[in-house]
């Protein structure tokens, strides 16, 4: 693995969550959309989605949500200011510190209602 | 001290595939990168093959990833990538097909270069003296113009590593410097090569570049500005 530095892993998270985003996304309106074929199915499938695996994947999207946006603010920083280049390193640090705050405070809310399988 | 020197090989007429080789080399903290593996191809064996000219930083040509990051062997001292009884790494750069051990095939990389129209252009008549600029005008030239070619930044582009056509920080850089030349008149020929796809939208600002320099360019504030030119100038 090349070492690079806090730049080159902002850039590959920024892509990791921006297709766990898109695949999350997708997998909602399929799902969502099987109501065309009658309350039965979508049931079927949405029933599945109390599997915890897909409980627990959900505290990771919220915060590769959270990741995604605020990066995408550092990035939009950078392409329009000198100073947003400058301070990509700390900008990155205040985005990695947003997410992780907001990943702990959404596992706290969720993990207690998947340990009570509610 | 004494140190491994760990070499990733690899010879076509021979080798199916690459493969590391470690050789122990007595050394001085002071030297360079460069002096261990030149001692391994006089001392232990000649058949090691890599590019070096100059051996002051100033030819471009040793480029070589060393411990992991892009760096020119010439001006990478032992004593800040090993201690003694540790082992250093070489391999060669990321992205161009390797011809024989630590020597890459540069065509793609100049082929880039030299499609950003690397020359001044102006068909103006020149005036009796010199074209003038001032030396604010100057100092935007100033950065771009210490580049020496030796493609650390562009081989260390995970953008570059996936996507050869991308045309690279090293031609965007050059690029800059002429596009932000006064004098120069080739202006929208450049931005529009910037702004193809292989162009400039390439770059997802990682910054490997920026770390690997070893002219200390600050080669992404560069590409944000050929890039802001870009949009401007459709605008
Ligand atoms: C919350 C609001 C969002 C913001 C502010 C945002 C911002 C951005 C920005 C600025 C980029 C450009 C990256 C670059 O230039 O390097 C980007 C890339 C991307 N986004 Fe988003 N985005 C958001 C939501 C989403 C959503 C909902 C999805 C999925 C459906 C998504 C998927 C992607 C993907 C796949 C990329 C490409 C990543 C890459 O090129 O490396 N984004 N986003
Ligand atoms: S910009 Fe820097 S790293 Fe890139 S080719 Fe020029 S001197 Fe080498
Ligand atoms: S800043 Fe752009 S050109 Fe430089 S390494 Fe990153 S993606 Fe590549
Ligand atoms: S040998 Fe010339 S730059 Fe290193």
């Amino acid at each position: 693995m090349y070492k690079g530095r806090e730049g080159q892993w902002a850039f590959y998270l920024h892509r990791l969550s921006g297709l766990a985003i898109l695949a999350y996304f997708l997998l909602h309106v399929i799902s969502i959309s099987l109501f065309v074929f009658g309350e039965k199915i979508y049931m079927a499938v949405h029933g599945g989605y109390d599997f915890i695996l897909f409980r627990l994947g959900l505290i990771a999207i919220a915060g590769g949500v959270m990741y995604h946006a605020m990066n995408g603010l550092r990035i939009i920083v950078m392409d329009f200011t000198g100073k947003g280049v400058a301070y990509q390193r700390q900008l990155w640090y205040g985005v990695l510190l947003i997410s992780i705050v907001w990943t702990v405070y959404v596992a706290i809310k969720v993990l207690p209602r998947v340990a009570a399988g509610v | 001290m004494n140190i491994n020197v760990k070499i990733l090989r690899f010879d076509p007429e021979k080798d199916r595939k690459q493969h590391w080789e470690t050789y122990q080399v007595e050394a001085s903290p002071g030297d360079r990168v460069l002096d261990v593996i030149n001692h391994v191809k006089w001392y232990i064996d000649p058949s090691l093959t890599f590019r070096r000219s100059c051996a002051h930083g100033i030819c471009g040509s040793d480029a070589m990833l060393i411990n992991g990051r892009n760096r020119l062997a010439c001006k990478t001292l032992l004593q800040d990538v090993v201690k003694d009884g540790g082992t250093i790494t070489a391999e060669p750069i990321r992205g161009l097909k390797v011809e024989k051990d630590l020597l890459v095939d540069m065509e793609p990389f100049f082929d880039a270069y030299r499609s950003i129209m690397p020359y001044f252009i102006n068909d103006n008549p020149a005036p009796a003296a010199e074209r003038l600029q001032s030396p604010e005008d100057a100092e935007r030239m100033d950065h771009g113009s210490n580049c020496i070619l030796c493609a650390c930044c562009t081989t260390s582009c995970p953008i570059f590593w996936v996507n050869g056509s991308y045309i690279g920080p090293a031609a965007i850089v050059q690029a800059h410097r002429f596009i932000f030349d006064t004098r120069d008149a080739a202006t929208q020929q450049r931005l529009n090569v910037m702004n193809q796809n292989t162009g400039v939208w390439r770059c997802r600002t990682a910054y490997n570049c920026t770390e690997a320099c070893p002219r200390d360019i600050p080669i992404t504030q560069l590409i944000e500005e050929v890039k802001r030119a870009v949009m401007y100038q459709q605008a």
